[in-house]
């Protein structure tokens, strides 16, 4: 980020320049929305958990974010940042992002991952496995409910112990007793076993494949690539924002 | 695959030695470390301390310090001495050396040859890497039993008559091959081939 002055016939204007804005591939307010769906498919996942309802039309996607009542600067560091194109929460993002957005949209995500993705693999799952040998079935089950819980445990602390510390900040409120530097020491890899399942699954399933199998395949395919994404917004943009935000307050 | 050279460079002159140093980290675009040795009296610690893959040597430096000490038995024995020259030097001297670099030679000479040594490397390195991929060892598969059954490093260390420390070190390996990382999963990989039933872990 650099700040420069920009002269514009004869005046002075302060303007902020973002080198990265002018990179090719970054998503600006003015891009369409469909366009960024079309050309990035998983952003399907972001708008929905920004509470963005499809049926975007020719509305570029500043007016789309405005129509559903969302951030456009949060929406768009965040695609961005999952695109890549922004590689870190600079000072400019910390300042300008909204916390409250990017906690409603994490939130979101917890929910899609506990209350839809999860369930929905597990029962898939449970079904492909149904012709395998019972011995193979059972420990693949027993494996992703334990899976689960932990994604579960992981989630909820989130969700009662962070979230609710950032809303009091938010509110001008500093809990003594907690930090988000605690967060950020504490917070694990949630993918790892996920990998596991479909290693065992491509290496050593014994049954006969079946489309229902390769679906659940490619679920564990996704959803481990959207946990590593949800993971790493949380640490390297969540994080810095909040402890950005702490400091200020603190100051 | 390449997991990098590593070079060691002796060279009297400051210039040359850090000038060397420079031009192989920053523009050769290599995958290559380098670290200097200076202190002539440590030479031969720092070189087992840093175990090379190259040491690139001035010959004027050796003068006190022959090759032949440095390719005695059991120090180091995968280690090429490359001649770093800045005349010319009579040709016995140089069929001591493994190779050679020049102070003369271009940006892209030297590119070449440690390209052509990372290729070779590479290519022994893939065969280690092939022999690797192969499927676990009975000692391993012992271990993924013991594991699967909730057994501690410590309990297992004992049953088996190892220390822990061998424990660990199997178990890592057992991870790499199976591309498992957790205990849960090794049960299914268990069960999969057979090496426990699901009554043994159920307990």
């Amino acid at each position: 980020m650099e700040q420069k002055d920009v002269s514009l016939s004869g005046k002075r204007f302060p303007i902020q320049l973002d080198i990265a804005m002018y990179k090719k591939g970054l998503y600006k307010e003015t891009d369409k929305m469909s366009d960024l769906i079309c050309g990035n498919y998983p952003m399907v996942l972001v708008t929905s958990r920004f509470g963005i309802k499809l049926g975007f039309g020719e509305k570029n996607i500043g007016e789309v974010c405005r129509q559903n009542g969302v951030d456009a600067f949060t929406f768009l560091t965040v695609v961005n940042f999952l695109t890549e194109e922004i590689q870190s929460a600079t000072e400019m993002i910390c300042e300008r992002i909204s916390v409250d957005t990017l906690m409603r949209y994490l939130h979101n995500a917890h929910n899609y991952f506990l209350d839809f993705r999860l369930p929905h693999i597990r029962e898939k799952l449970n079904e492909a496995t149904s012709t395998c040998q019972p011995e193979v079935a059972v420990a693949i089950h027993d494996f992703f409910e334990q899976y689960v819980q932990e994604i579960h445990k992981h989630m909820t602390y989130e969700e009662r112990t962070v979230f609710p510390y950032v809303r009091n900040l938010l509110d001008g409120k500093v809990m003594k007793n907690y930090q988000i530097s605690i967060f950020k020491k504490r917070h694990e890899q949630i993918d790892k076993k996920l990998s596991d399942l479909k290693n065992i699954l491509i290496k050593y399933y014994p049954g006969s494949g079946s489309y229902m199998l390769n679906s659940v395949l490619f679920d564990l395919f996704t959803t481990e690539e959207d946990l590593i994404s949800h993971t790493r917004v949380e640490n390297e943009l969540f994080t810095p924002v909040i402890l950005s935000y702490e400091k200020r307050l603190l100051m | 695959m390449n997991s990098g050279l590593r070079i060691a460079i002796i060279e009297p002159s400051y210039m040359i030695r850090n000038g060397l140093e420079l031009t192989l980290r920053k523009q050769s675009g290599l995958p290559i470390s380098v670290v200097i040795i200076d202190n002539p009296e440590t030479w031969e610690e720092a070189i087992r301390i840093h175990n090379p893959d190259i040491l690139i040597v001035n010959p004027q430096a050796l003068i006190n310090f022959p090759v032949s000490h440095l390719r005695k038995e059991g120090f180091c024995p995968k280690l090429k001495i490359w001649a770093l020259c800045s005349a010319f030097l009579p040709e016995e001297q140089l069929l001591l050396f493994d190779g050679q670099l020049s102070i003369y030679d271009s940006l892209d000479v030297i590119k070449e040859k440690f390209k052509h040594v990372l290729e070779v490397e590479g290519d022994s390195a893939e065969e280690e890497n092939n022999e690797e991929q192969q499927s676990l060892s009975a000692r391993e598969k012992e271990i993924v039993i013991c594991v699967v059954k909730g057994m501690t490093n410590r309990e297992i260390a004992d049953r088996l008559f190892l220390s822990t420390h061998t424990v660990i070190t199997h178990r890592r390996n057992i991870a790499r091959k199976l591309q498992i990382h957790s205990p849960s999963g090794l049960t299914i990989y268990a069960i999969v081939n057979k090496l426990v039933e699901l009554g043994d872990i159920k307990q």
